[in-house]
């Protein structure tokens, strides 16, 4: 059976809120508020995260482990530069002199922070991303869309829930 | 591999010198230099220009501070308001003291400077990208920038006096950091002679350039391990030692009578030059 | 008075902000006109130089740096308070950052960008220059880890890019507008290429939340350690006047405070060049004049605790060098540096010049001053009077190859950040978007609570 995508405009966010609860208590046929139902807002909007339910930010992880990675890279790759076969003294320092080191592995640190949290970015958002079926440059300027999947069948009922909250739009997808 | 070399030399990478570690075997260049035998005749200047090649700078950029002078005899006057001819200005014959802790080394982004073996503060022209951090930091003020491009410039050694250069020591191009190097160039010579005949080299065998040319011998240079060397019976009877911030004798209560130190000793650069101060009377 | 005015729509945020992609005022042609110009000069300059040699800035031996180290110094500085502030204020959810970090940031990308060019024209042979970089190589020859100037680059490699980060994940929303909006054009495609497919889905919006937090808590101690680093060229050498335990916080402190009086600067520009009198307005200027008159307090501090402390501090050589910069060759710039960085400040003090623009500009250019020279007082005089007497008594002047390439890095940024300004958005559209939201509703709730007060009074 076809799946159909529909975009649903709102002006506010109290509208799209009642929408998002209602969506997330009906049953409809191939449709699963978890994962069928994507909410689009021009800001962020901390109460979109609360009324979507808990989802999941795994980017803080992706940062944990560039920082370390890029601390302990840095630390043993800079000893080893200079444990290598042309050892030399310099200034009577130590060959391997902990201080330097330390403030290259900080810096390195925050490197490896950086980069790999931002890489974490694009694959925990998905991006970069290929446009979704449906969109709205209303979404980018003062409106919030509400993309949802499902079973053919069901896109009356969805309809009707998004006429019911006062939606300023909606779009369909093209009939196949 | 690097790391392998790290692992296995670790305890010998992690130690201070000069304070806690083996003086250098078998060499450790040095000097000592008689400011009482010091006329201030600029021959080890001179000497020095035509030993390692410095260029000629002329008069307009030598007044401007751009002179190349490795080997520089810097005149000091009392301030007892006696004018010249009453008074002949103290000299004090100034180069590169070839640190063993030197603040140059540390500093220099690329490496360029390093502490060798013999205890000499080289300087690799090749490598050097003219930060000019080293000059920045060091307490002597003893190294010398090629503002310009000498071997290029006009005058500098024009047609035949280019004929003179010592073809053991190198022109250096524009950009480049230079200093005393207490005539590497003879010292390598004399030690793969040595080597040759597997032997050390022997005191007096090497001769820097300046000390060649010293008329009244106040330069004396020469390996401080080799307890018998001229320079290191010197630095014992004057009680100096290498690897102190503070000589024991000066510590002593009342000071001492003996006439060795070391410039900026306080500074712990540790250097290798031992300056013996004048006694007789400053007027000439 | 407000930040801003809370009942502006959406969509006319939108519609100002990206006007100034299309038509600034006929001022922004002729500042972009002189900086390119101040560019030409600098260019020439150095191309003299790259060929003669480092001699054309006449510098001389024991005096080995000048205005380039300086003005390298004052570049980093100028770069502290953008990002860094950004990032402090995110943090602490002061929303009145938002019509205003993003030029800031711009400005800390740019101005490290002109920093990154004084590492090179300072050096002596700028062809060899990835000597300092630690690529492997055959011969195991690395760069010498220990030296403060290569914790610099590091430090200045991680800072800019982190920065250029930090500006460009929180400009993906925003460039997804400009996608969406901008007539067809190379523009439009470059915005389609570079918002990576943003749409605002909540998935992108909760990772975007995380990851921009993130990297604003890595930007503040990274900020701090870069001048700080800056500052141990310095306070890791053992030259009098360089080598004083409260550089670091000194060189922080001067590059937030150079750093803020930058901001003025660019905001009065800014804010008159594209019309952006909605977002950019006086309230918001007064805050930040207030956070500048703060740190100029800071600096003022830090400075008269480095003076005093070389005072008592028994360090003959130390002591003497202070007494020359007071009385020696450089008297004057030392007396203007202290005049403009510790008393021109107390004009901000006043509130009528608060939001005076032409007194507030005037202000901010004096405090850079004030900050460059700093920046040369502390760099040139150490050579002039430092240890050894054979470097005393002896001055040198700058020559114009050295005052060309400064004047023309004023131009080089400029341009950039001018240009920067033309194709992206300079006020975040989005986060002033937040910002109206979040203030208009905090209103409503203010009052329906207040009404509910006052009909609770009415009952008794």
């Amino acid at each position: 059976m076809g799946k159909r995508h529909l975009l649903a405009l709102f002006n506010n966010f109290d509208e799209a809120e009642a929408v998002v609860r209602e969506l997330r208590s009906v049953s409809l046929k191939g449709f699963d508020a978890s994962k069928d139902m994507i909410v689009k807002s021009p800001i962020e909007h901390p109460e979109v995260e609360e009324f979507l339910g808990n989802k999941p930010v795994r980017v803080q992880w992706f940062t944990l482990a560039g920082a370390l990675g890029g601390g302990s890279l840095a630390f043993l790759l800079i000893s080893a530069s200079q444990g290598n076969f042309f050892a030399q003294m310099k200034g009577g320092k130590p060959i391997v002199p902990f201080p330097p080191n330390f403030v290259l592995t900080y810096e390195m640190f925050i490197l490896g922070g950086v980069y790999i949290s931002v890489l974490g970015f694009l694959i925990c958002a998905g991006l970069p991303a290929r446009r979704s079926p449906l969109y709205s440059v209303k979404v980018s300027e003062d409106q919030i869309g509400i993309l949802v999947k499902s079973d053919e069948g069901s896109s009356t009922a969805l309809k009707s829930i998004f006429t019911k909250h006062k939606a300023l739009e909606i779009q369909e997808e093209a009939g196949k | 591999m690097s790391i392998s070399t790290l692992f296995e030399n670790y305890s010998e990478y992690r130690h201070i010198h000069p304070v806690d570690d083996v003086p250098h075997n078998p060499y450790k260049w040095a000097m000592a230099i008689d400011l009482d035998a010091c006329s201030g005749c600029n021959a080890c200047s001179v000497a020095c220009y035509a030993e390692n090649n410095l260029p000629v700078v002329g008069r307009e950029k030598f007044a401007h501070g751009q002179a190349m002078h490795w080997m520089r005899i810097e005149r000091y006057w009392d301030e007892d308001g006696r004018e010249f001819p009453d008074q002949g200005a103290r000299f004090l014959p100034m180069m590169c003291q070839q640190c063993e802790a030197a603040p140059c080394e540390t500093v220099c982004p690329v490496g360029a400077t390093n502490h060798t073996p013999d205890g000499i503060n080289s300087q690799i022209y090749n490598r050097c990208i003219g930060s000019r951090y080293c000059s920045a930091n060091c307490p002597y003020k003893v190294r010398y920038f090629n503002w310009w491009d000498y071997p290029t410039t006009d005058n500098v050694w024009p047609a035949e006096m280019n004929q003179q250069l010592n073809p053991d020591v190198t022109v250096r191009g524009k950009g480049v950091m230079e200093k005393c190097t207490f005539c590497i160039q003879r010292v390598t010579v004399a030690k793969n002679d040595a080597k040759t005949q597997g032997r050390l080299v022997r005191d007096g065998e090497v001769q820097t350039a300046c000390q060649q040319a010293c008329p009244t011998s106040a330069i004396t240079f020469g390996n401080l391990v080799d307890p018998n060397s001229t320079v290191h019976r010197k630095w014992q009877a004057q009680q100096v030692e290498l690897d102190k911030d503070e000589q024991t004798k000066d510590m002593a209560e009342g000071g001492s009578e003996l006439r060795g130190y070391r410039i900026y000793e306080q500074l712990r650069p540790f250097p290798s030059v031992m300056y013996m101060e004048r006694v007789r009377e400053s007027a000439i | 008075m407000k930040d801003i005015r809370e009942d502006i729509a959406w969509a006319q945020i939108n519609k100002d902000v990206l006007k100034s992609l299309e038509n600034p005022r006929k001022l922004y042609w002729v500042i972009l006109f002189i900086a390119i110009a101040m560019v030409g000069v600098a260019v020439g300059c150095e191309v003299y130089q790259y060929n003669v040699g480092l001699g054309v800035g006449n510098f001389d031996n024991p005096h080995v740096w000048g205005l380039y180290i300086a003005t390298f110094i004052f570049w980093i500085g100028m770069s502290h308070s953008g990002t860094l502030l950004s990032a402090i204020l995110h943090l602490m959810h002061a929303d009145w950052r938002k019509p205003i970090y993003r030029f800031a940031e711009a400005m800390t990308t740019f101005s490290l960008m002109t920093a990154g060019l004084f590492v090179a024209v300072h050096l002596g042979r700028v062809w060899q220059i990835y000597f300092a970089l630690p690529y492997p190589n055959m011969r195991q020859v690395w760069p010498n880890f220990q030296s403060p100037l290569l914790w610099d680059a590091m430090a200045i490699f991680t800072y800019l890019s982190s920065s250029i980060l930090f500006l460009y994940v929180g400009m993906i929303p925003d460039l997804a507008i400009c996608r969406d909006n901008m007539h067809p054009g190379w523009r439009k495609k470059l915005y389609t290429a570079i918002a990576l497919g943003w749409e605002g889905t909540d998935r992108q919006w909760r990772n975007f939340r995380i990851t921009y937090l993130t990297i604003a808590c890595f930007l503040i101690p990274l900020a701090v350690s870069v001048h700080s680093i800056v500052a141990s060229d310095f306070a890791m050498s053992q030259q009098p006047g360089w080598h004083i335990t409260s550089f670091p916080p000194y060189f922080v402190a001067g590059a937030l405070y150079s750093g803020c009086a930058a901001i003025i600067t660019l905001f009065i520009i800014l804010r008159y060049v594209f019309k952006f009198e909605e977002y950019m307005t006086m309230s918001i200027l007064k805050k930040i004049v207030r956070l500048t008159f703060a740190i100029s307090m800071v600096w003022t501090y830090l400075n008269l605790v480095e003076y005093a402390t070389v005072w008592y501090g028994h360090d003959e050589a130390a002591k003497h060098l202070l007494i020359q910069k007071a009385t020696g060759t450089y008297a004057p710039f030392w007396w203007t540096m202290n005049f403009c960085g510790s008393v021109v400040p107390f004009i901000m003090f006043f509130k009528r010049f608060q939001t005076h623009i032409p007194v507030m500009f005037s202000v901010s250019l004096l405090l850079n001053l004030g900050m460059w020279l700093e920046r040369w007082m502390i760099v040139s005089p150490t050579f002039a009077d430092g240890y050894y007497p054979w470097t005393w008594d002896h001055d040198q002047w700058p020559s114009f190859v050295q005052w060309g390439i400064v004047f023309g890095s004023f131009g080089w940024f400029t341009m950039l950040f001018m240009i920067f300004c033309k194709i992206f958005p300079s006020v975040s559209m989005y986060e002033v978007k937040e910002m109206v939201y979040h203030r208009s509703q905090a209103t409503k709730k203010l009052q329906a609570t207040g009404k509910l007060a006052a009909t609770g009074k009415g009952a008794h």
